[in-house]
């Protein structure tokens, strides 16, 4: 990451000494030239979060699984205890835990997708 | 000799009190977590007062480091939340240079000899302080959403446009999906700081015991030295992914909040 971002600076501060020996730096000017490299720069870094992100969306997707079916199943205890139901609004909370799950996996993978930059 | 004391992959985790606060009847305990809380959030403040105390037009190195730090959030919660994230913008900064520090103080190596209790910590491997990270980040869910959207917040738990019967179904789905988030949240950062740092301490463990039995296995303890050496550099992207996925997420439900009328 350090790499990527040393290359903008470096040239901003060459630019900058350039500029000093002829005229003042214009500050529309010099946005728009930072605005050039910054375009470049987030193109370069595009590949470099590839990898990373494949890993970080599998950790998100299972532990929104997981999640789900654990607040389910406690629910479902909880509300077994007091109501003496046992056991058949654990096997319920089993169900909607499941589907509560899916829905956050479905959600996370959809707006992973929406996301211009695919995160 | 090596003190195999400290060897087993679980003692890293260990809570241990430094000094004690009296508060009222009981007492507050400052342990070795809240000690390396307290270096990371100090260390947060002292690296963006040397950022910013001279601040230049054509930025110095810090001054970089600390824009592109600014930059990156300020984009994330634009993106997920829009033009009314911004009151937002310290809330989830604060919270990834935290997440971000602390599991990237959690690999320092410790200095050997020094006492258990001042071993190098990651505050992030307990569920308690991701859990409690979590909870506050589902509070001001909650708050803002009934405070933006008054009663139609409850419309997060029926997406609209289904046909009637459908609803029985779908109401206690998304309420405990809902109830999931910040659970969600709180195991992911903690099962991946968790695990990182067992496997990096088992891969240490066997060099040891491997160059201990001598032979042949002396030297091919130079495999779990190279898988160490491997798993370091996966934890430093992990240390750095989890934070982005929590600042990440935080807007996500952010922008549930703001926008649970809409839909």
């Amino acid at each position: 990451m350090g790499l990527a971002f040393a290359g903008p600076t470096f040239s901003g501060r060459l630019m900058a000494t350039d500029a000093g020996k002829q005229e003042p730096p214009s500050l529309d000017e010099f946005s728009k030239r930072l605005d050039a490299h910054r375009g470049d720069q987030s193109a370069e870094e595009k590949p470099y979060h590839g990898g990373g992100a494949a890993w970080g969306r599998a950790m998100r997707v299972s532990s929104d699984l997981l999640a789900g079916i654990i607040v389910g199943v406690l629910l479902g205890i909880v509300l077994d205890r007091w109501l003496g139901t046992s056991p058949w609004l654990l096997l319920v909370g089993i169900g909607i835990g499941f589907g509560a799950g899916l829905r956050n996996m479905s959600r996370t993978l959809g707006q992973a997708n929406e996301t211009p930059d695919g995160d | 000799m090596i003190n195999l004391r400290a060897a087993g992959p679980m003692e890293q985790f260990e809570i241990l009190p430094i000094f004690h606060i009296p508060a009222g009847s009981n007492t507050l305990a400052f342990t070795n977590s809240s000690l390396w809380m307290v270096i990371g959030t100090a260390a947060i403040i002292a690296f963006f007062l040397a950022a910013t105390r001279r601040t230049e037009f054509i930025p110095g190195r810090l001054q970089s480091v600390a824009e592109v730090l600014y930059e990156f959030i300020s984009d994330l919660v634009r993106d997920i939340i829009g033009s009314e994230g911004r009151k937002f913008f310290p809330y989830v900064f604060t919270l990834f240079m935290w997440i971000l520090v602390s599991n990237l103080f959690g690999l320092i190596p410790t200095i050997p000899g020094l006492p258990h209790a001042a071993h190098t910590f990651t505050p992030t491997s307990h569920l308690s302080v991701t859990f409690a990270l979590a909870m506050l980040t589902i509070m001001i869910v909650i708050i803002y959403g009934f405070y933006k959207n008054g009663l139609k917040f409850f419309k997060l738990f029926a997406p609209s446009g289904q046909p009637l019967p459908m609803y029985l179904v779908l109401v206690p789905i998304e309420i405990v999906s809902f109830l999931s988030r910040p659970l969600s949240l709180a195991i992911r950062l903690f099962a991946n700081m968790f695990a990182g740092h067992i496997i990096l301490k088992l891969f240490a463990g066997f060099i040891v015991s491997m160059v201990g039995a001598g032979g042949v296995f002396a030297v091919m303890g130079i495999l779990p030295f190279l898988g160490a050496a491997a798993v370091t550099a996966l934890e430093f992207l992990v240390a750095f992914l989890q934070a982005y996925v929590f600042a990440i997420l935080t807007c996500i439900y952010l922008s549930d909040a703001a926008h649970a009328a809409d839909h």
